[in-house]
């Protein structure tokens, strides 16, 4: 497994594929279309709309192709184009218009913690956790995953949503705070102690 | 002092970091490029059509009034359509009555009449709106949970009033996805 920010091509295959060589576009595609959909898959969770949104994303890739300097990875300029694709619908009147229509907002996303038997598995660890970043609202499960595992500082965080700093740090709180009810309900509940 | 919290968030980091950093692709590179060969023609279209429109763009304010006025009644129409169309695939009051819960009865032959009228419509567009699709696509997520808390609550057998509530819920989402497929539709003219 490659994380995006990893991913190389040589240099041969990306001139190849800049002058128009479709074997060489082919194998840029399988070289970065996994770890691709996989951050895109994170950051928005809608099956369709990652699908379509990383169609947009191999699109400007190879639009822009050109325009890659190679001072890092190929990975690491993809993710960029990725990031911002994701960031860009999120923020948009069509995701809040989907949310409206869908009866969601963003403080309220239901779905039931069913823990898989822990003897299935880091498969099912695995799965455990996909489901409980679904159970995130849209914009605190992108926070979580830009902040935890991409590395984005609050400050790259709150520029890419046009948002502050407190933003971003109550999102992540908030993430954390449903993430950790989901492994452990009993989490966060107040008890009240008797007079 | 917050040990166990901060113990807790670092194994939900952990696990978060563990995740798979790949995923199989929705599609291989042929189908790949066929989509983006079928979305530049789809952009040159709209270019063409915003270019046309732009050369007749010598509305005054009251044509635009009236264009403004024309947009809501389609919309009102559009509402309307959907429901008296429903009102076709309705079942009879007297079978609903007959069995069980009325009220759990009629809200679940509601949701099978809009189906059955969503059933009737174009399966997709021609051309598709990323927005609209979306919509879409969360209207369906959000019914397939519905169903699967519904089977959940339907075999526990413990929970009437939840069963009653979420039984609303799913005709709301359904008579929402109704609503925003018929607007997509009319918007391809298939209709």
């Amino acid at each position: 497994m490659t994380r995006l920010v990893d991913v190389e091509v040589s240099a041969d295959m990306l001139r190849r594929a800049c002058a128009g060589d479709e074997c060489a576009q082919s194998g840029i595609y399988s070289a970065l279309a996994p770890a691709t959909f996989a951050l895109i898959r994170r950051l928005v969770g809608n099956r369709t709309l990652a699908e379509d949104l990383f169609q947009d994303t191999m699109m400007t890739v190879y639009q822009s192709l050109s325009a890659f300097r190679g001072e890092a990875p190929l990975g690491a300029w993809v993710k960029r184009i990725a990031v911002s694709k994701c960031l860009m619908y999120l923020r948009s009147p069509w995701h809040r218009a989907r949310l409206r229509l869908a009866g969601e907002n963003d403080e309220d996303v239901q779905i039931q913690p069913i823990m898989l038997p822990a003897s299935l598995g880091p498969k099912a660890e695995a799965l455990d956790m996909e489901r409980a970043l679904a159970s995130l609202t849209p914009t605190a499960r992108a926070v979580v995953w830009l902040f935890e595992v991409e590395g984005y500082s609050h400050e790259e965080i709150a520029r890419s949503f046009g948002r502050s700093i407190s933003f971003s740090k109550s999102q992540l709180a908030r993430a954390h705070v449903r993430l950790r009810e989901w492994f452990d309900p009993r989490v966060d509940q107040q008890t009240c102690t008797p007079i | 002092m917050h040990t166990d919290i901060d113990q807790q968030k670092e194994a939900v980091v952990r696990r978060l970091r563990q995740l798979p950093d790949e995923m199989r692709p929705p599609y291989n590179w042929q189908e790949f490029q066929r989509r983006s060969r079928q979305r530049t023609t789809a952009a040159r279209g709209g270019a063409a059509r915003s270019q046309l429109a732009r050369g007749s763009e010598t509305l005054d304010g009251r044509t635009r009034r009236y264009a403004a006025i024309a947009a809501v009644l389609v919309a009102v129409a559009g509402g309307i359509a959907v429901w008296s169309h429903i009102a076709e695939f309705e079942p009879e009051p007297a079978r609903i009555a007959a069995n069980g819960d009325p009220d759990l009865q009629l809200s679940a032959a509601r949701s099978t009449a809009i189906e059955g009228w969503l059933a009737s419509l174009p399966r997709e567009p021609a051309v598709v709106h990323v927005g609209t699709r979306a919509a879409v696509a969360g209207l369906e997520d959000r019914i397939a949970q519905v169903d699967d808390l519904l089977t959940a609550v339907r075999l526990d057998r413990a929970q009437p009033d939840r069963l009653a509530a979420l039984q609303q819920e799913r005709v709301r989402l359904v008579g929402s996805l109704a609503q925003v497929r018929y607007a997509e539709v009319v918007a391809a003219g298939s209709l």
